[in-house]
């Protein structure tokens, strides 16, 4: 089994580099292939299982979208036959049609995997919380971010949510989805708070793993979901 | 109109001040809070000391400022600071209306003021500092920092280019700030030009900020702190106009290289993190005109505020308490680095866990390099507080064996998991808003010392 981590030295804010050590804790016997921003991506002429990427900063992003813009034929196969794709945090916001970057009056055509419009706004962040439903798996997460995601993702969401907010603060179903390329806001060790999520998105890839370190994953994942469904909570905070 | 506006929000200010010290409060927020809500040009209109000088950075802001702010004093200047209060705008003008005539005259001669980066864009256009000091751009509060390039991009579009910047040569984050400001003083450590041991972890910069080019680094102490060049360009770590190129840990001094001259200080803490905050405080006082001796005779009569870090013996325990900045994953590795290298063989750490917000992001834990904690030397961890079994995750997915780890929810229950046969160096962990329940720990853990209690 072959892991394709994407640009970690930039694409690993907020704790998300820790999803790929998570996974490599899943999976001992997995190849991991760690692709730098000045590498071709393993995936241009391989299909790797899976395929992880990770939070990054505005100038990062316009650069990842720059990188990838000429491979997005082959990602478009890839989505197509079904190779399962994470993308935590912002770096989803790089299948989108476009982002405007408002505070740098700066605007760029993402890849156009989702017919959906990015606004980034560097002088206002957005941190909440969010519990949400796939399946019946309840998703418990974070955000802090700068941009919001406009258009209609209600064919291609990846959560819907009981508490918090999608999208943008209108919306109620969080994240993008094609297949199994999976993009969500949230951020950080989304795989280790969610231990039966990462169980599930490895799943989509043919594995039957158990997520590592299962007990003591759990035991903060169903502490945090006792705290997330308590209305006493709020769910945004400064 | 501005005048009258400006004087009303002075007089207002004025007289919280006095009303909350009256009572007895601690007025270092609310006058300025309201001086900038009657008037948002209040910085502008005051009159400030003839010397302005900002404190900035990520790590570090407080120690310097609070040392600044002595060797001043104990150099004769009159000073005005908010190191004991708020960082933000409100409490920059607090501290300066505080020290101003009701016309908005300055008292004191010089103001060191400590400033949240995320506070830049409120203040430096309204009151421009002439000197700005940044020590280190690392991984914060994700919540209200975001990241290091936003932190920079905030203060590059505040910072006014008059300023001369005294910047840290060995965070290309840091000493790539400000770049159209043209007098330009670096800081940096010449000595130790290794990679730390344990694991490197995250850097924030990575990329030539020139050209894009993959940058090589000479050698890093942690995170991205150390020196790169670019193999594409000719970009590289500028060379530091002043360098600390000897630390002698028995005789508690340091020496600095400036202009091939060497200069010998005192030592007042051996912690990397605040050698930087020293060096930087040195390149900024002799920027200043302050001579060597003035400097050096402030260093040994200063030292770190006991809310920081202190160290005391009760029977045969050595009990360390260390702030370790919850949210701010870089100081949290940087203390568990601390720790893992001071001597002993038979430490427990007891960490006080934020238990004031509900639901705590943990994600910052994950990009704190916990691996330092899976030192030999350290024999338990007990992690206390709401966020314990995160922690408990966190730790084991670094490394460390599950049989040294114990969790409590109480945050001032760490000492009933404590074996004390075990340890004898137990090193209390705690974040800036949990002062109180870490003092609480303290108590306990020199009740236990002292055989009243029975662990």
């Amino acid at each position: 089994m072959i892991v394709e981590i994407l640009f970690q030295e930039v694409c690993g804010l907020y704790g998300d580099s820790q999803n790929p050590t998570y996974l490599e804790a899943t999976l001992p016997d997995a190849q991991f292939i760690y692709t730098k921003l000045t590498d071709v991506p393993y995936f241009v002429n391989n299909t790797p299982d899976i395929i992880y990427i990770g939070c990054m900063s505005e100038s990062t992003q316009r650069r990842v979208i720059e990188t990838l813009r000429p491979y997005k034929d082959r990602i478009c196969t890839l989505i197509d036959n079904g190779t399962p794709i994470l993308a935590t945090g912002n770096a989803g916001e790089i299948f989108t049609k476009t982002i405007s970057y408002v505070s740098e009056n700066i605007e760029t055509e993402g890849l156009g995997i989702f017919d959906l419009q990015v606004k980034t706004d560097l002088f206002n962040r957005y941190n909440a919380m969010v519990l949400g439903e796939l399946n019946d798996i309840k998703i418990v997460g974070f955000r802090s971010q700068f941009s919001f995601l406009y258009g209609d993702n209600s064919n291609s969401y990846f959560i819907k949510c009981i508490r918090g907010d999608g999208i943008n603060p209108e919306s109620k179903l969080e994240g993008m989805r094609k297949n199994n390329l999976i993009c969500t806001q949230l951020l950080g060790p989304i795989l280790p708070l969610n231990p039966l999520f990462c169980e599930y998105f490895l799943g989509l890839a043919g594995v039957q793993a158990t997520a590592a370190y299962r007990e003591s994953a759990m035991n903060a994942y169903e502490q945090r979901l006792r705290e997330f469904s308590d209305p006493k909570i709020p769910f945004k905070h400064d | 109109m501005k005048k009258i506006r400006f004087f009303i929000a002075m007089l207002a200010g004025k007289i919280t001040l006095f009303g909350l010290k009256l009572l007895g409060r601690n007025a270092t927020f609310l006058p300025g809070k309201i001086a900038v809500a009657i008037d948002k040009n209040f910085l502008a209109g005051l009159t400030p000391p003839k010397t302005v000088i900002a404190v900035t950075g990520t790590n570090g802001k407080t120690t310097v400022s609070n040392l600044l702010n002595s060797i001043l004093l104990s150099n004769g200047y009159s000073v005005t600071n908010n190191s004991l209060g708020s960082n933000v705008q409100a409490g920059v003008a607090t501290a300066l209306l505080e020290d101003s005539t009701l016309t908005g005259k300055a008292k004191k001669e010089i103001a060191v003021l400590e400033v949240d980066e995320r506070s830049s864009l409120r203040i430096y256009p309204y009151l421009k500092p002439d000197y700005l000091i940044c020590n280190n751009i690392m991984r914060d509060s994700l919540a209200r920092n975001a990241h290091t390039e936003f932190i920079s991009f905030i203060i590059n579009k505040a910072l006014p280019k008059s300023t001369k910047v005294i910047l840290n040569a060995d965070d290309l984050v840091c000493a790539t700030l400000a770049p159209g400001n043209q007098e330009r003083i670096y800081f940096g450590l010449d000595v130790d030009k290794i990679h730390e041991e344990g694991p490197l972890y995250l850097q924030d910069i990575v990329y030539c900020p020139h050209c894009g080019g993959l940058l090589t680094p000479e050698y890093l102490r942690y995170n991205h702190i150390g020196r790169m060049h670019c193999e594409k360009c000719d970009f590289r770590s500028p060379e530091p106009d002043f360098a600390i190129t000897e630390i002698n840990k028995d005789e508690n001094k340091f020496t600095v290289m400036h202009n091939g001259i060497s200069e010998s200080y005192y030592l007042i803490n051996d912690n990397i993190v605040n050698l930087y905050n020293f060096c930087g405080l040195i390149a900024l006082l002799s920027t200043m005109g302050l001579s060597h001796k003035q400097i050096s005779d402030g260093f040994a009569k200063s030292k770190i505020v006991k809310t920081r870090y202190d160290k005391l013996q009760s029977g045969d325990l050595t009990i360390t308490m260390q702030l370790s900045k919850g949210q701010n994953p870089t100081a949290c590795a940087r203390c568990f680095s601390y720790v893992a290298k001071c001597p002993g063989n038979n430490k427990a750490i007891i960490f006080v866990g934020d238990d004031f917000e509900a639901s705590e992001s943990p994600c910052w834990f994950y990009d704190s390099n916990y691996s330092y904690l899976a030192d030999p030397s350290i024999n338990q961890i007990i992690f206390s507080g709401p966020r314990c079994m995160d922690q408990y995750l966190r730790a084991q997915m670094a490394g460390i064996p599950t049989d040294k780890i114990r969790t409590i929810t109480d945050s001032t229950a760490g000492t009933e998991l404590l074996d004390t046969q075990l340890s004898k160096d137990i090193y209390v962990l705690y974040g800036p808003y949990m002062v109180k329940q870490a003092n609480l720990v303290k108590e306990k853990l020199i009740a236990i010392g002292a055989g009243g209690e029975d662990k």
